[in-house]
């Protein structure tokens, strides 16, 4: 038993010896080069669509003549992010659907490389949710590079014009994936808000860690 | 007898890898922390990969990160950072588990600054979407070269040979 002792009190020595700690003294932001991202910015039309969901019937924008806009959420099963926001994406669409901004989620991964991005697990993970809104497999991978989106979850809110859905903000549900209880910035409620008064949208474009989109024709 | 033998040579093995090189870092810290250690004035490149335990092109390239890595630390100025992207309370878990299974003997940090996503992933590079991984060169400071997404072993020689 002592020896035992001794030795974990070697090893925890040796193991302490690879921290140490870390200074913290802010420095001004330098940035180089400014390439623009595919995909649609503020201000831009979005195309309609037309994908499979998962009542395997056929949803595209134009199905929606009475929305005043969507709240459209490229989305996965699988992504840790996605996952963090599964509860948040339907509180969004329990809030605004009725408001005239439903949300359509639209799983933009190739489920040849992550096979629980299919749409069988995608079923599965809406009935077991209980998902009130639809959840599309983007087959061919030919609209989420339309919209520019890079990543999951990625949110684009629409806004009905004359007609045409015009793109009005860009990126993160909020500002804090890892604790719900700890959001202090509600980006996309604000945006869907500022819609419905007819006020500016204050904040159009934020960003957020996420999964890359699974794609075998581009890098990962 | 054997008991002492053995910790003589566990301190031994300690002290013989901290002659030629410091422990590796395993750290939580935020973006301005984070700002400190990659922006150094020390003629050193570099190279800052974003990852996290559950991003699967991030574990599929680290292997050959850390291939080119030793190939290089000891011959030139430079560096690799891996700054995980997992949550804080994963540091000593997951991250910890993930070191030990790839062998990473470099320093990694937890960026640990998630209310400030919004700031700091343009901060890092304007293009930066906050998809992962992503890496960054950096030398004196000064910003050489960003990419978001997988980059090969080919790749990443060649993008540390043009800044070394």
């Amino acid at each position: 038993m002592k020896k035992i002792t001794l030795l974990f009190i070697a090893i925890t020595a040796v193991a302490l010896s690879a921290f140490k700690p870390v200074d913290s003294t802010p420095k001004i932001a330098n940035t180089t080069e400014d390439v623009a991202p595919k995909g649609y910015a503020i201000g831009d039309e979005a195309s309609d669509f037309n994908l499979k969901n998962i009542d395997d019937k056929m949803v595209s924008l134009a199905n929606y003549p009475n929305a005043k806009g969507f709240i459209i959420t490229f989305t996965c099963n699988h992504c840790p992010y996605a996952v963090a926001y599964e509860q948040r994406i339907m509180d969004l669409d329990a809030k605004y659907a009725s408001l005239g901004y439903p949300v359509i989620a639209i799983s933009p991964n190739d489920p040849a490389l992550v096979p629980e991005d299919g749409m069988e697990e995608m079923k599965k993970l809406a009935s077991t949710k209980g998902y009130t809104f639809p959840y599309l497999l983007d087959e061919k991978q030919d609209v989420y590079p339309l919209f520019g989106a890079t990543k999951t979850p990625h949110i684009f809110i629409l806004h009905k014009e004359n007609g045409k859905n015009i793109v009005k903000y860009i990126g993160a549900i909020d500002n804090n994936y890892a604790n719900p209880e700890d959001v202090t910035e509600r980006y996309a409620e604000d945006a869907v808000n500022a819609l419905i008064a007819g006020t500016d949208i204050k904040v159009t474009t934020t960003k957020a860690i996420g999964c890359s989109i699974k794609d075998s024709r581009k890098k990962k | 007898m054997k008991l002492y033998t053995l910790i003589a040579f566990v301190f031994l093995l300690s002290s013989a890898t901290h002659r030629t090189k410091l422990p590796p870092v395993r750290a939580s810290v935020n973006y301005d922390q984070l700002k400190e250690i990659i922006e150094k004035n020390d003629d050193k490149l570099y190279v800052v990969n974003f990852w996290a335990t559950w991003c699967r092109p991030c574990i599929e390239e680290l292997p050959h990160f850390l291939e080119v890595s030793s190939a290089y630390e000891n011959q030139a100025p430079f560096q690799m950072i891996l700054v995980s992207l997992d949550k804080a309370e994963l540091l000593e878990t997951d991250v910890a588990q993930m070191i030990t299974k790839l062998n990473i003997d470099n320093d990694v940090y937890l960026l640990d600054d998630n209310k400030r996503m919004n700031y700091w992933i343009s901060a890092v590079d304007s293009t930066w979407s906050g998809a992962i991984p992503a890496t960054v060169f950096y030398k004196n400071g000064q910003k050489l070269h960003f990419t978001e997404g997988q980059l090969t072993k080919e790749e990443l020689n060649t993008i540390i040979q043009q800044h070394l």
